[in-house]
Parts: structure tokens; C-alpha cells; sequence
């Protein structure tokens, strides 16, 4: 009995921890311009998480080596010190992100400004940094995720044309008045969105943080491929809300309020309720998630002492790195800068970022002195280089795409 | 001398010609005790003709996967051999040298 309550804590978390501020403005975006069009690049996008995530556990628990211990030993100093840069700048990004994230879903409760709640949702982030215990944190926060099922609910609601729907989602059309470039610029951010680095950083510590050996592989193998779907099918519920509601009325997306607007439609006040405190315990949990990251990735490569397992005075730097990154994080929000462009910039660059971070997994995974027995296979292997190609494909064409497009403007 | 000192650094024979660059350095731990371990002895550094990049691993013969990775690090370091640091001369500016009647030994371990 107890087993099955850790195996179904573990799934649920992982749905409920799979989206955060990126995802939730990235695909109401996509949805109120191009429909369920790019419903592919979830799919994929989830396949790749999947993938990812497995693989970075694996090499964790079976070596005991976190994903920049790893680029460190591998890369060496120099190539593993440009990967840092452009990857503790990222993950600085989607933390600022996040916490926008968190004050734009509070304001949404409250009617209070988002730049009255910036300080707060900053400093509850650190509290529970410091103080709460790992997988409190992670069970909390992705319990209570898991009120986004509202959005699934409201895709019933809204009693949608499912053949259309289903078109749309497997014929792929660029909607009129929309460029082949927009078209692709928005699959790059929503690929970004659902491949974060920051989500492998965090998956592979927090199997360090949580003592994994090879023996909880399969319950970490299960949650990741049960899981993550099932988080992925909730972002093409917002995908498919704002395709319902927003596209016909052509309302773009500027807003996280904007997202709520199909539920309210949908269910009223009580869904928006439960969307509100979902959007909070999305963007809390991965504020969480990328302000430890912070810390993970400065630590592990310069070989501090890390990890939430350690007191506070044990692994000071680490705790240190996180405090800058908040308060960084903050000042970059006091100027005023729109948390939702913010955002999604940041998917975008996250899927520039990506290959610096699977390539090395992916090699490593192969290399028996780390892995023993536990190397990849052959399938694993295979889908691992079609998606090292992809990887490759998104990260070189977002800039260009970026740059001719206006950034999808 | 630090390790950063002579990664990537350009190799010449006794001659001053070009070998490549140094990809890696391979350690033997057969010093006296250091705490659990034997202390670590640079017995040689991995010489790259074509580039100075890191093999990552790949120098091993059991490192054979993912096939299409594999295949082009081991065309990038074509030619890479191990030059025993007793077969080093001096390490100045221009880079390392390598002692006359140096031995070019195959890089590849098991």
C-alpha cells in the first residue's frame, strides 16, 4: 500500500510540476494565434523531456554525479566554462521569469500590483529554499499543480467542434495571416518551453539530493514517462482553450490574465479559482526549481559543497549563489520589464541553451567507467541522436528566426 | 604549472615542426599514498594533429556509442598519439616540444 502511495505521489508531482510560467504563456500564445496547429511540437517536445530526463537520472544514480559535474570532468575547464556562462544566464533568465511569473498570479488573486508582490514572492522562495525539506517542496508544489486539470476540464466545457480540432491538430496548417516564419519561431519557443534546461539540472541534483541508486531507477523511470506526458497533454489543454476562445476573437496573448479568460468562459469563478492557485504552485515549484539551479550549476562546477540534503552553513556558497540569483532576479523585475516577455524570451533562448547540456548527458550515458552495465541501449541511443539532431536544428535556426520574424511580433 | 597551461597548447618535434595540439593529459596513479589513493604522475600528453578539442572520452575502445558521435571524434582526432612526458624536452611560450628521439605511441587504452 505504501508502495503504490509513493508511485502515486510520484506521478502525480510530476505532473503537476511539469509546467511552469513558459509553458503556461507559451502555449496560450501559440493556441490564440495558430490554434492547435504546432500541437506536434508538444508531442515531440514531451518525447524529448522524457528522453532527457530518464537518461540524466540514470547517469545520476549510477555514477552519483549531478549534469555540471559531469560537463566539468568532460568538457574540461575551458569549453565547460563557456557552457556555464551561457547556461547559468539562462537558467538566471527563467528564474526572473518565474518569479514575474509568481507575482503576476498572486496579482491575479489579489488585485494587488505585480510589484508589490516581486519582493514577496522572491523572499518565499528563499524561505522555502532554506528551510523546507526537498521532497516536502516537490510533493507541496506539485500537489497543488495539479488544479490545472481545470484547464483539461474547461477544453469539455467549452464543448469544442472535435473534428475541427483534431484537423487542425493533425494537418498542421499555418493559420492565415500568419508567416511560415512566425509559424516556426513559435515552434522553436514552444519546443523550448517543454525542453527546459533547467528541468534537467533540477531532475538530475535532485536524484543526488535524493540518494538515488540504481534500485529507484524504475520508480524514476515511471514517473517521467507517465508523468511528463500527462503534463503534456495539460499544455495542449491550454493550447486548445485559447485555440477555442481566444483565436476566434483574435485576442492575443499579452497577459497571464488572458489565459485565464477561457476558463472563467468555461467554468466561472470557481475554475478560475483553481486555475489561480495552479498557476501559483506552477510558478512557485519552478521558481523553486531554477533558483536551486542557480546554485546546482555554479557548485557543482567549481566543486562546492551542495545540496539541500547539506545545512545551510555546510554549503554556503551554494545557498549564497541562490540569494544573488533571487536578488538579481528581482532587480531585473524592478525595472519594469513585462514578466511575459520575459518569458518568452527565455523559452526561445532555452532552446538555444539545450545542446550544451545534451550532448554531454547523451555521451556520457554511453561511457561504460561511469555507467558500468547501465548504459544507454540501442533504441535509447537512437532516439537519443534523432533528438541530438533536432536539438541542433531548433537552437541554430531560433536566433535567425528571431531575428527575422521580430521575434513572432 | 597548471593543467590549463598545457591543454590545447601547439606540440613540435625536436626539429620545430608541428605534431597538433595537446588534446589531454594521461595520469597514472602509482606515486606514494595521498589520503585513500596512490598520487597521481603525468605519464603523458595526448597529442591531436587536426585539433586541440577534447577526445571526451572517446580515446577509450570500449567508448564506441552512440555510433554517429563516435565516428566523428574519431575522424576530428585522426592521427592522435601519446607523447610520454619523458619524451618532452621543455614547455616554454610557443608551446611544448618534444625531445629528440621521441616515441609515438598509440593513444588508444582499454
Amino acid at each position: 500500500m505504501k508502495g503504490l502511495f509513493a508511485v502515486a505521489l510520484g506521478v502525480l508531482t510530476a505532473i503537476g510540476g511539469f509546467l511552469d510560467i513558459g509553458d503556461l504563456v507559451t502555449s496560450s500564445v501559440v493556441g490564440s494565434r495558430f490554434g492547435l496547429s504546432l500541437a506536434w511540437v508538444v508531442v515531440v517536445g514531451v518525447v524529448g523531456i522524457c528522453l532527457f530526463a530518464q537518461m540524466s537520472g540514470r547517469v545520476a544514480a549510477a555514477s552519483g554525479r549531478a549534469t555540471f559535474e559531469i560537463i566539468r570532468e568532460r568538457l574540461g575547464p575551458r569549453a565547460g566554462a563557456a557552457n556555464l556562462i551561457a547556461s547559468f544566464l539562462i537558467n538566471l533568465m527563467t528564474l526572473t521569469a518565474e518569479v514575474g511569473g509568481i507575482a503576476l498570479s498572486l496579482q491575479l488573486a489579489s488585485s494587488v500590483a505585480p510589484g508589490a508582490w516581486i519582493p514577496v514572492a522572491a523572499f518565499g522562495v528563499w524561505l522555502v529554499i532554506w528551510r523546507v525539506k526537498y521532497d516536502l517542496m516537490e510533493n507541496v508544489t506539485g500537489m497543488l499543480g495539479l488544479a490545472l486539470v481545470v484547464f483539461a476540464v474547461a477544453v469539455f466545457l467549452l464543448h469544442p467542434d472535435w473534428s475541427s480540432l483534431a484537423t487542425q491538430a493533425l494537418t498542421s496548417p499555418v493559420p492565415a495571416g500568419e508567416s511560415a516564419g512566425t509559424y516556426w519561431y513559435y515552434a522553436v519557443a514552444l519546443f523550448g518551453s517543454a525542453m527546459t534546461p533547467y528541468e534537467v539540472f533540477f531532475f538530475s541534483s535532485g536524484a543526488v539530493e535524493e540518494k538515488w541508486t540504481l534500485k529507484d531507477l524504475a520508480q524514476s523511470r515511471l514517473n517521467v514517462l507517465v508523468g511528463f506526458p500527462l503534463g503534456g497533454l495539460l499544455t495542449l489543454a491550454l493550447a486548445a482553450c485559447a485555440a477555442l476562445v481566444l483565436m476566434p476573437q483574435n485576442v492575443e496573448v499579452t497577459s497571464l490574465s488572458q489565459v485565464l479568460l477561457p476558463i472563467a468562459q468555461a467554468g466561472g469563478k470557481l475554475a478560475v479559482a483553481f486555475a489561480i492557485v495552479g498557476f501559483v504552485a506552477a510558478t512557485f515549484g519552478a521558481a523553486l526549481e531554477t533558483g536551486l539551479s542557480t546554485g546546482y550549476t555554479l557548485a557543482q562546477f567549481f566543486g562546492w559543497s551542495w545540496g539541500k540534503f547539506r545545512r545551510p552553513t555546510r554549503a554556503a556558497r551554494f545557498h549564497l549563489t541562490i540569494m544573488i540569483g533571487l536578488v538579481i532576479a528581482m532587480g531585473v523585475l524592478a525595472t519594469g520589464v513585462d514578466p511575459v516577455q520575459v518569458t518568452e524570451y527565455s523559452v526561445v533562448f532555452s532552446a538555444i541553451a539545450l545542446p550544451l547540456t545534451y550532448l554531454p548527458i547523451l555521451i556520457v550515458a554511453n561511457d561504460p567507467e561511469y555507467m558500468g552495465e547501465h548504459v544507454n541501449g540501442r533504441i535509447t541511443n537512437v532516439v537519443g541522436m534523432v533528438y541530438l539532431v533536432i536539438i541542433l536544428v531548433a537552437a541554430i535556426a531560433a536566433i535567425p528566426l528571431m531575428i527575422a520574424t521580430g521575434a513572432g511580433a | 604549472m597548471i593543467l590549463s597551461d598545457l591543454l590545447g597548447v601547439p606540440v613540435t618535434d625536436p626539429a620545430g615542426a608541428p605534431l597538433g595540439r595537446v588534446a589531454d593529459a594521461r595520469f597514472v596513479l602509482d606515486g606514494p599514498l595521498d589520503g585513500q589513493l596512490a598520487a597521481a604522475r603525468l605519464f603523458g600528453l595526448l597529442v591531436s594533429p587536426h585539433t586541440g578539442s577534447s577526445f571526451l572520452g572517446y580515446e577509450r575502445r570500449t567508448m564506441r556509442a552512440p555510433y554517429p558521435i563516435a565516428v566523428v571524434l574519431r575522424w576530428r582526432h585522426r592521427g592522435i598519439f601519446l607523447l610520454r612526458w619523458e619524451d618532452v624536452e621543455r614547455v616554454d611560450r610557443d608551446g611544448v616540444h618534444a625531445r629528440p628521439g621521441w616515441t609515438r605511441y598509440d593513444a588508444t587504452i582499454d
